[in-house]
């Protein structure tokens, strides 16, 4: 599904080069659920965007569901972001003016699909994380985690098949939290490859497996 | 970019626009005014250029006047000749109506002074005419009242007048017929046979017109005619008709030339493309200072588009990441620009369109729109939507998704 291959990200500051990420190897199967932390600084941001297409490296391979990402130009990756991942941010990027229902057919419009399906795709996703009594409702009528049920809706909407959770229970409290998290699982025991990005360990733990980033290098992997 | 994602980018521009009116309104207010001056100043201008050029017409159709003397000034037609010399004869006259009738319709001689008119206890200065039964035609000036005189007049040297409006309503009362009734021009009588139509122009209105004959022993003591005025057979013959006209009279006059020649024409065409042409540069003076207003307006909307994408920047990442393309997200601001520039286009015709017809109703300004000009109008705002709207939407589309959604 994913992997990477002495993947590395170096910036030009000035005269000096440096290195955000270096020499990272990492396969992750179709259905993992993986959980990549570190303290911020250690470059999982960088791990995350080169993964989710929305950057791409300066060394090495990264070949995600047979495409040479690296390779594709900046319309091509846009379409393997709408086909291939599905972004759920800690602040949950709806937009404002949307409905929450207008804010789950967003990719599908890019995604070319029709207004009927687009409308019955939208239901399904809402239904699927229990906001159909809601679709009609804009952002700021719904709760922190309503907004992240949304929010995870529309990463679904395009059935990817990985879920970039970035620190998805950032901006809740404990109890919703726990809520996003278990309803994550639940996509990624239905087949969705789910990774976490967090400094969390507590939430890291529940991770099948577990990469501990440092200074742009992986220092810790390991295999519950 | 299919038909339906253009449809969806209008969409989501129709709902930007409408979540902040205010803000839309004011910036498709500069192309509002602009729009609205384009067409209401166009409109105008060609006012202006259709009233000279009526004005010209209705001095007679397919009209060429061939006076005596060298050329002074471009007037079509003067309203006194007698500080001309005539030069123009009998011989010339007939020299311009033998030119055949692919050529010419009419001619008729005339001359034309000032005259003291005398009945009862009343009196009016006038301008008194020389001229033949044809020249009624030719100048497009004709009797509602009697019958104008006839050649039989002519070749008797009859002293009859057929006088104008504003004569008629000086001499006599209200409701009075005058014809049959004898007044008097320079002391000598006449006897009034026709009222001349109202043409709302002193030069007509103020002025009496007797048999050329009668003219010529009455008034000037001269043989010779001061002008010879001609009607074409058609438009397009006009020039022909002139070269013609001075080809023949030059030689009957023995001159080599037009130049220091004793007569010259003056063509109602060339006269009627002057004054078009006149008008036509003032017309589009007053659309280049109006366009400048809608290149402000441009402005405007560039302006504030920049300020959106900076707005929205975290907007564009998110769609960014959930897929969108540069060009959907060009075609999306750039929608949106050329929406509000449009919507204020539209409105600016209309405003336009009723303050033209404002003008005319209620300061009697002439003024035409055009649906060249309202087109135009149009096609101007949807580029300057393009236009100005372009820049912004590139930048938008140019953004880093990454620092775009990290933007706070």
């Amino acid at each position: 599904m994913i992997h990477l291959d002495m993947v590395g990200k170096a910036y030009q500051m000035g005269s000096e080069t440096v290195h955000a990420l270096r020499n990272v190897n990492l396969t992750i199967e179709s259905g993992d659920y993986i959980a990549v932390i570190g303290p911020s600084g250690s470059g999982k941001s960088t791990l995350m965007n080169i993964v989710g297409c929305l950057d791409t490296a300066t060394h090495g391979r990264y070949t995600l569901a047979d495409h040479e990402v690296a390779r594709l130009s900046g319309d091509r990756l846009a379409e393997v972001r709408n086909a291939t991942i599905g972004f759920v941010f800690q602040t949950f990027n709806l937009l404002p003016r949307l409905s929450a229902r207008e804010n789950v057919e967003l990719p599908l419009i890019y995604a070319g699909m029709s207004k009927s399906d687009r409308r019955k795709r939208s239901e399904v996703m809402l239904r699927r994380v229990g906001l159909e009594d809601r679709m009609r409702h804009k952002p700021n009528e719904l709760s922190g985690g309503q907004r992240q049920r949304v929010a995870i809706a529309r990463a679904l909407a395009t059935s990817p098949a990985v879920l970039l959770a970035d620190e998805p229970t950032g901006a809740l409290d404990t109890h919703t939290g726990l809520e996003i998290m278990r309803l994550l699982e639940d996509l990624n025991t239905e087949g969705t490859t789910l990774i976490l990005v967090t400094h969390d360990h507590e939430l890291a733990m529940r991770a099948h497996r577990e990469i501990r980033l440092r200074d742009g290098e992986i220092v810790h992997e390991e295999i519950r | 970019m299919g038909r339906r994602s253009l449809w969806e980018s209008a969409r989501m521009s129709f709902r930007s626009i409408a979540g902040s009116p205010v803000r839309s309104g004011l910036t498709a207010l500069g192309v509002m005014i602009g729009v609205a001056s384009v067409i209401s100043l166009v409109a105008l201008g060609r006012g202006a250029q259709q009233e000279v050029a009526g004005n010209l017409q209705q001095l007679g159709s397919n009209l060429l006047m061939v006076y005596s003397g060298e050329p002074r000034g471009t007037a079509l037609v003067r309203t006194n000749t007698s500080n001309i010399r005539p030069t123009l004869t009998q011989t010339d006259l007939e020299a311009i109506r033998d030119a055949g009738p692919d050529l010419v319709n009419l001619a008729a001689p005339a001359s034309t002074s000032n005259a003291q008119l005398q009945f009862e206890n009343r009196n009016a200065a006038v301008t008194v005419t020389g001229t033949t039964p044809e020249y009624p035609e030719i100048r497009n000036f004709r009797p509602v009242y009697g019958a104008f005189f006839d050649q039989s007049h002519v070749d008797a040297r009859s002293s009859v007048v057929a006088i104008g409006m504003q004569v008629y309503r000086e001499l006599f009362d209200a409701g009075t017929d005058p014809i049959g009734r004898t007044i008097r021009i320079n002391g000598a009588s006449f006897v009034v046979t026709a009222v001349m139509e109202e043409k709302g122009t002193a030069a007509q209105d103020n002025s009496v017109l007797i048999p050329i004959s009668t003219y010529q022993r009455r008034i000037s003591g001269d043989s010779a005619y001061a002008m010879i005025a001609v009607q074409a057979a058609d438009s397009s013959v006009m020039r022909d008709l002139q070269a013609v006209i001075e080809e023949n009279l030059l030689r009957l006059h023995r001159m080599p030339s037009m130049d220091g020649a004793d007569f010259y024409v003056v063509n109602q065409l060339d006269l009627l493309a002057t004054v078009e042409g006149v008008a036509g540069t003032f017309t589009l003076m007053l659309a280049s200072i109006a366009g400048i207003s809608l290149i402000v307006g441009g402005i405007g909307i560039m302006n504030i588009m920049l300020v959106s994408v900076t707005e929205r920047t975290r907007e564009i990442g998110v769609r960014m990441a959930l897929g969108a393309r540069r060009r959907d997200i060009t075609v999306q601001f750039l929608t949106e620009a050329v929406l509000i520039a449009v919507a204020g286009g539209i409105i600016g015709i209309a405003i336009g369109i009723a303050g033209s017809w404002a003008a005319f109703r209620f300061a009697r300004i002439a003024s035409e729109v055009t649906i060249t000009s309202v087109l135009m109008a149009f096609g101007f705002s949807l580029l300057v939507g393009l236009f100005f709207g372009g820049y912004p939407a590139w930048r938008a589309s140019r953004l880093n998704p990454i620092e775009a959604l990290r933007y706070e």
